[in-house]
C-alpha cells in the first residue's frame, strides 16, 4: 500500500481504532487509509461491527483506543474541526417526523451553516434531485420508505460536505429508488466528494471503487471489485439441470466443487481446477447423470462479489490471530 | 428506572414529614417599642421566648416596619405604645398594635393568633387582681380548658404521614402506569399483541400487575419510615388500613388507565397525570379544610376518592377507628374505585379491540 | 445565532404541531386557577362542631349560640352524655366538641369563671390547630364581656379593669381576599409544573428518535443547543404567566401594586430557570418515561413545598431551609408576592431578581455541561 504524506490527502486515515462495549469488542484495532475522492464500500455481515466503525469515524461514538484523522484533523481531540466536513445518513431513519421536508432540510441547512444566499438554490436543485419537489410540504413521517431515504440523504448533501457517510442508505427501499439513490452518488463522485458506505448489496459494492470486507470487528480483505474478484481461487461455472436442489446437495459433496448457489433457475459453482484430475465439466456432467439428473447446458460464468463474499470471508475468518498483511496474501 | 420509583416516595416522606410537619415557629419578628420600660421589654421577651418568634429586627419609626414587610425580612411586627408602662401602672386598658403580612397566606393568621395568645396572658400577669389570696389571681369570665384528643402534642407529621401513604398510591401508579401504557401506543407495539395468542385480559393483567407490586412496596417502605423514624403513633389495624388501600389503588389504577386513554404521547401523558394530582391534593382536605369550601366546590369534593381514603388512613392511625365507625368512607371509597377501575378497564379494552 | 435561532424555530413547530399538549398546557392551568382561587382559603369555618350542655343554665345556651354566631362553628348536633363523645369523633361526624361544664350558670353569675372544656380533634391538624385558637380566643372575648358584666355587678368601674389587648391589622390584604393569598403563589406553582416537563423530555426524544446523531453531527455547541431549547418555552411560559395574572386580576380581583415589566421580567429569568431545570434531567436521563417521571417529581412537590408558598421557610428544619435557597421557586415567590401586593419595586426586589439572573445562566451552563456530545 502507497504510503501517503499525513496531511489533507487523505480523507481518512484511521490508526488503531477500537471500541469495547462491556466486554464486547465491536471494533478491533482498525487501521485504514483511504485518500479523497474515493467512494468506498464497506461490506460484511450483521454484527461485523460497521456502524459502531462509521459512527466512530463521524464523531458519533467515541473509541475506546486509537484514533481517526478525518482530512488531518483527530475525531478524538479535534471532532469541532471534523464535524463541519462531514455528513452522516444512519441506519435508522434520522430526521423530524413532525417536520415537513421543506422544514427538515432547513432546518439542517440553518444548524450547518449553509450561507443564506444559496439556501433555496441547493433546496431546489436537492428536492429535484431526489425527485421529492412535490412532496415538500408534506410532514417526513408521512414519507414512504425509500422517500424518507432520499429526504435523508438530500438533508446531509445540503451543506455539500467534502466526505459523506453512509450506513446500508438502501436497505428496505425499492430498486427503482435504489437506483435513483445511487445515480445521485456518482454524480457526488464526479464532483470529487468521497463516500465512504456500509452495504450489503453485492451490486452496490460493485459500483465503489474501493470495497474492504469487514467481520467480528476486524478488517478482513481490502480491494477494488475486480480485484476482489480475482481473488477468488478457482473458476465459476453455470449448470443448467432440473431439479436444482436436489441437484445441489449431490454437487457439495464433489470434493472439487468450493461452494453451490442457486442463480435463477441454474447453479453456480466454485471448481477448484486442481481437485480435478482434467476436465471438471464432463466429471460433474457424469456425476449428475448417473445420479438420475438430466443436464443441460454447461458455460462459464463471472466470479461475483457474492461468491467472493462468501469463500473469502470464511477462509479469512479462520486467520484472524494472524496480522493482517498474511491475511491479505491468503487469497493468491 | 427502579432507583427512581423508590427516590419518590422518599422524597415525599422528607418534604411531608419535614416541611408540610413542620409546626409553625420561629417567625421573624419585628419590634417597634415607643415606650422603652421595663415592662415593654417583658412584652419582647414574652414574645421571643415563645419559641414562635425569632426577632428579626427593631426598627425606629412605621417607616422602617414598612420597609421589613415590604422586604419580607419580618412576616409580623408589634408596636408598643407610648405610655404602656404607665397605664399598666394605672391600671387603665392598654393596646399593642399587631401587624402582619398579609400575602403570606396562613403564616400571618397564625402568627396573629399565636401574638393574641402571649398577650392575653401577659394581660393576666400585667392585670392581676387583688383577691383575698394574696399572690394569686382570681379567673373571671370563662376558663376553657381546650383538649387536643389523639394527637395532643399536636404535631403535624401524625397526621401527614399517613396521609402519605395514600399519596405514594396515587402519584406512584397513575403516573408509572399511563407512562408504560402509553409508551406502547406510541410504539405501535400495542398492535403486535392482537397478533399474539395472549387474551386481552391477560396482558391487562400482566400489566397491572408488576405496577401493583411496585406500589405495595412503597406503601410498606413509607410506612416503616413513619412509625419507625419519624414516630408516628399506630393505633389502628394492619387490616383495615390495608383494605382501605387496596380499594384506593384499584381507584389509581382506574384513573391511570383513564389517563393513558386519554393520551397519544408519553409527555402528554405525564402532564395530565401531573395536572391530576394537584386538585387532588388541594381539594381533598389534605391541606385545606373542606368545612370552609364555598358550598358548589364543598360538593364537589365528594367525588374524589382522596378524600375518603384520608379519613380512613387518618382516623385508623390516630384513633384507632375500624370498619363500623368508618364505614360511610369504606362504602363511598369502594363505589368509587369500582366505578373508577372498572369503566378504565372497559374503556381499555374497548381501544384494544380497535 | 444562527443556529440557535434554527432550533428555537424546530422546536416552535414541534409544538405547534403536537395540538393536544398544546391544548393541556394552556387549558389547564386555568382550570386549576378557578378552581383553587375560588375554593382555598385558610379561614376556618363551618367547623363541625357538638355541644354538649351539662348545664342546661340560660347562661350555658348563650354561650353555645355565641359559639354558634361566631360562623367559625357549626354546631350540628347536641350530645346528651358524655359516653358519646369518642364515638363521634372515631367516626369523624365532629371535629369539635364544646362541654360546657354543669354548673356554669351559677359560676358565671356568682362573679366566678365559667368552666367550659373544648376538645379537638387532633387527627386532622390544620383544623385542630386553628380550631384550638378561635375557641380559645373566643372565649377570651366571651369570657372578658362576662367579666366586665360581673364587675359591673360588683359596682367596680369598668374603667378600672385593665386589659392588655391586641389589635391586629393585616397589611397588604386587608380585605383578607383569599385569592391574594393564593393566586401570586399559585401562579409560581402552575407554570413550573408545566415549563420543567417539557424540556425534560427534549432530548431524550432527541435520542430516541434518532435525530440525536444528526445534531452530534452538526457543527453546533452545546449551549446553543440549550439556549435554542428554552427559547420558544421561555417565551409560552412568560406569556402564560402574564395571562394567568390578568384573570387573577380582572377576575379575581386581585390587586397590582407593583411594576409589571419587573414581573416580565422577572418571569422571563424564572422561567428559563426551570426550563434548564428539564434540560439537566434530559441530558442524562436513559428513558422518556424517566425523564418524565423525574421531570414531575421535582417540579410539583417541592415548589409547592419549599418555596414558601403555603409553608413558612422559617419553620422548616435547617438542612431544608438551605436546599430551598438553592431552588429557584422561592425567589420567584417573592416576587410575585411582593408584586401584586406590596408594591416593591427593584429596590427591594433586586435580590431575588439577581439569584433568578444567576440561577438561569448557572442552570442552563449546567445544562450544556451534562450533555454528551457523543452517543
Amino acid at each position: 500500500m502507497t504510503v501517503v504524506s499525513q496531511d489533507t490527502e487523505l480523507a481518512i486515515d484511521a490508526r488503531g481504532l477500537s471500541k469495547e462495549f462491556r466486554s464486547v469488542l465491536a471494533v478491533d484495532d482498525i487501521s485504514l487509509e483511504i485518500p479523497r475522492g474515493r467512494v468506498f464500500g464497506l461490506i460484511g455481515p450483521d454484527g461485523a461491527g460497521k456502524s459502531t466503525l462509521i459512527r466512530m469515524l463521524c464523531t458519533v461514538l467515541e473509541p475506546t483506543s486509537g484514533d481517526a484523522f478525518v482530512f488531518g484533523n483527530s475525531v478524538v481531540s479535534n471532532p469541532h474541526e471534523v464535524k463541519p466536513r462531514i455528513g452522516y445518513m444512519s441506519q435508522a431513519f434520522s430526521l423530524y417526523g413532525d417536520l415537513t421536508v421543506a422544514e427538515n432540510l432547513n432546518f439542517f441547512a440553518e444548524l450547518r451553516g449553509v450561507p443564506k444566499s444559496e439556501m433555496a438554490a441547493r433546496s431546489a436543485r436537492l428536492l429535484e434531485f431526489s425527485g421529492l419537489t412535490e412532496f415538500a410540504e408534506r410532514q417526513a413521517q408521512f414519507l414512504s420508505g425509500g422517500m424518507k431515504q432520499k429526504l435523508a440523504l438530500a438533508a446531509t448533501l445540503i451543506s455539500e460536505p467534502d466526505l459523506l457517510f453512509l450506513d446500508e442508505p438502501t436497505t428496505g427501499v425499492d430498486p427503482v429508488s435504489r437506483r435513483e439513490f445511487w445515480r445521485i452518488i456518482s454524480d457526488l463522485h464526479r464532483n470529487g466528494i468521497t463516500v465512504f458506505v456500509a452495504t450489503p448489496y453485492m451490486d452496490e459494492a460493485d459500483r465503489c471503487d474501493e470495497i474492504a470486507f469487514m467481520t467480528q470487528g476486524r478488517i478482513i480483505l481490502r480491494d477494488t471489485p475486480a480485484g476482489m474478484r480475482r481473488r477468488v481461487p478457482g473458476r465459476v461455472i453455470e449448470v443448467a439441470v432440473d431439479r436444482y436442489r436436489e441437484a445441489m446437495t449431490l454437487v457439495r459433496t464433489l470434493p472439487f466443487i468450493r461452494s453451490v448457489e442457486v442463480s435463477g433457475e441454474l447453479l453456480r459453482m466454485l471448481i477448484d481446477q486442481d481437485a480435478c484430475e482434467e476436465d471438471c465439466e464432463a466429471a460433474l456432467r457424469s456425476t449428475l447423470e448417473g445420479a438420475g439428473f438430466s443436464v443441460g447446458n454447461i458455460h462459464p460464468a463471472a466470479t461475483d462479489l457474492e461468491m467472493a463474499f462468501a469463500t473469502l470471508i470464511p477462509a479469512a475468518g479462520e486467520l484472524l490471530d494472524t496480522s493482517d498483511d498474511e491475511i491479505l496474501a491468503v487469497a493468491e | 428506572m427502579l432507583p427512581m420509583l423508590m427516590l419518590m416516595p422518599v422524597l415525599q416522606l422528607v418534604l411531608f414529614g419535614y416541611v408540610v410537619g413542620s409546626d409553625v415557629k420561629n417567625l421573624q419578628l419585628a419590634v417597634l417599642d415607643y415606650d422603652h420600660t421595663v415592662q415593654s421589654e417583658r412584652v419582647v421577651e414574652a414574645f421571643t421566648s415563645s419559641g414562635y418568634f425569632t426577632l428579626a429586627a427593631r426598627p425606629t419609626n412605621e417607616a422602617g416596619v414598612k420597609n421589613l414587610l415590604d422586604g419580607g425580612t419580618a412576616v409580623i411586627a408589634i408596636e408598643i405604645p407610648k405610655g404602656l408602662s404607665d397605664s399598666i401602672r394605672a391600671r387603665r386598658p392598654a393596646q399593642i398594635g399587631i401587624v402582619v403580612d398579609g400575602s403570606d397566606s396562613r403564616t400571618s393568621q397564625v402568627a396573629a393568633g399565636y401574638a393574641q395568645g402571649i398577650i392575653a396572658s401577659l394581660s393576666s400577669q400585667f392585670y392581676a387582681l387583688p383577691s383575698a389570696k394574696p399572690g394569686k389571681t382570681a379567673p373571671v369570665g370563662v376558663d376553657a380548658q381546650i383538649r387536643v384528643l389523639y394527637n395532643p402534642t399536636m404535631r403535624a407529621v401524625n397526621t401527614m404521614v399517613p396521609a402519605l401513604l395514600a399519596f405514594v398510591l396515587l402519584m406512584s401508579t397513575t403516573n408509572v402506569m399511563s407512562q408504560a401504557i402509553v409508551k406502547e401506543r406510541e410504539r405501535g407495539t400495542l398492535e403486535q399483541l392482537f397478533v399474539t395468542p395472549i387474551g386481552r385480559s391477560d396482558y391487562l393483567l400482566g400489566k397491572l400487575v408488576p405496577y401493583i407490586g411496585i406500589a405495595v412496596i412503597q406503601v410498606i417502605v413509607t410506612f416503616a419510615v413513619g412509625v419507625l423514624w419519624f414516630r408516628v403513633p399506630f393505633r389502628g389495624s394492619f387490616w383495615v388500613l390495608g383494605i382501605g388501600l387496596m380499594l384506593f389503588l384499584f381507584a389509581c389504577l382506574g384513573i391511570g388507565m383513564i389517563i393513558s386513554l386519554m393520551s397519544s404521547t408519553r409527555q402528554q401523558a405525564q402532564q395530565t397525570s401531573l395536572f391530576l394530582q394537584m386538585p387532588q391534593m388541594m381539594l381533598s382536605g389534605f391541606m385545606f379544610p373542606i368545612a370552609a369550601f364555598p358550598p358548589w366546590l364543598y360538593f364537589f369534593t365528594f367525588l374524589i376518592p382522596l378524600r375518603y381514603m384520608l379519613v380512613i388512613v387518618r382516623s385508623n392511625f390516630l384513633k384507632g377507628s375500624g370498619f363500623v365507625a368508618l364505614w360511610p368512607q369504606f362504602l363511598a371509597l369502594a363505589v368509587f374505585s369500582l366505578a373508577l377501575f372498572f369503566f378504565g378497564l372497559s374503556r381499555f379494552q374497548k381501544r384494544l379491540a380497535d | 445565532m444562527r443556529r440557535i435561532l434554527a432550533i428555537a424555530r424546530k422546536e416552535f413547530i414541534h409544538i405547534m404541531r403536537d395540538k393536544r399538549m398544546l391544548g393541556v398546557i394552556l387549558i389547564m392551568p386555568l382550570l386549576q386557577l378557578f378552581l383553587y382561587a375560588y375554593a382555598l382559603s385558610f379561614d376556618i369555618k363551618h367547623l363541625p362542631t357538638a355541644a354538649l350542655d351539662l348545664d342546661h343554665t340560660e347562661q350555658s345556651r348563650q354561650y353555645i349560640s355565641a359559639l354558634q354566631q361566631s360562623n367559625y362553628f357549626t354546631v350540628n348536633r347536641v350530645l346528651n352524655n358524655y359516653g358519646q363523645v369518642d364515638g363521634i369523633f372515631e367516626s369523624n361526624q365532629d371535629q369539635v366538641v364544646v362541654v360546657v361544664g354543669s354548673g356554669f350558670g351559677r359560676d358565671t353569675t356568682a362573679g366566678r369563671a365559667g368552666a367550659v372544656q373544648v376538645l379537638v380533634d387532633g387527627s386532622d391538624a390544620n383544623s385542630a390547630q386553628l380550631g384550638q385558637t378561635y375557641s380559645g380566643a373566643l372565649s377570651r372575648v366571651y369570657g372578658a364581656k362576662i367579666a366586665i358584666a360581673q364587675y359591673e355587678a360588683k359596682g367596680a368601674s369598668v374603667s378600672n379593669v385593665g386589659a392588655l389587648t391586641g389589635n391586629t391589622r393585616v397589611w397588604y390584604n386587608p380585605e383578607g381576599k383569599s385569592a391574594s393569598y393564593f393566586v401570586p403563589g399559585l401562579i409560581v406553582v402552575l407554570v413550573t409544573m408545566v415549563t420543567v416537563l417539557q424540556t425534560a423530555n427534549t432530548l431524550v426524544k432527541e435520542k430516541e428518535m434518532g435525530t440525536y446523531e444528526q445534531l452530534i453531527v452538526s457543527p453546533i455547541k452545546r449551549i446553543e443547543l440549550m439556549v435554542g431549547k428554552i427559547a420558544p418555552w421561555a417565551l409560552i411560559g412568560a406569556v402564560e404567566i402574564l395571562v394567568i395574572s390578568l384573570i387573577g386580576i380582572i377576575i379575581f380581583g386581585i390587586p397590582f401594586r407593583g411594576s409589571a415589566l419587573l414581573l416580565a421580567v422577572a418571569s422571563l429569568l424564572y422561567v428559563t430557570c426551570t426550563l434548564a431545570l428539564g434540560l439537566i434531567i434530559s441530558a442524562r436521563a436513559t428513558s422518556v418515561e424517566a425523564a418524565n417521571q423525574l421531570g414531575s417529581l421535582v417540579s410539583f412537590l417541592p415548589t409547592f413545598m419549599l418555596s414558601g408558598y403555603i409553608f413558612p421557610l422559617s419553620s422548616l428544619p435547617w438542612v431544608l431551609q438551605f436546599l430551598s435557597y438553592l431552588y429557584p421557586a422561592r425567589y420567584f415567590m417573592v416576587v410575585t408576592r411582593t408584586v401584586f401586593l406590596k408594591g416593591g419595586g427593584l429596590s427591594v426586589l433586586w435580590p431575588q431578581l439577581a439569584a433568578l439572573a444567576g440561577f438561569a445562566v448557572l442552570m442552563t451552563t449546567f445544562a450544556a455541561f451534562l450533555y454528551r456530545e457523543r452517543a
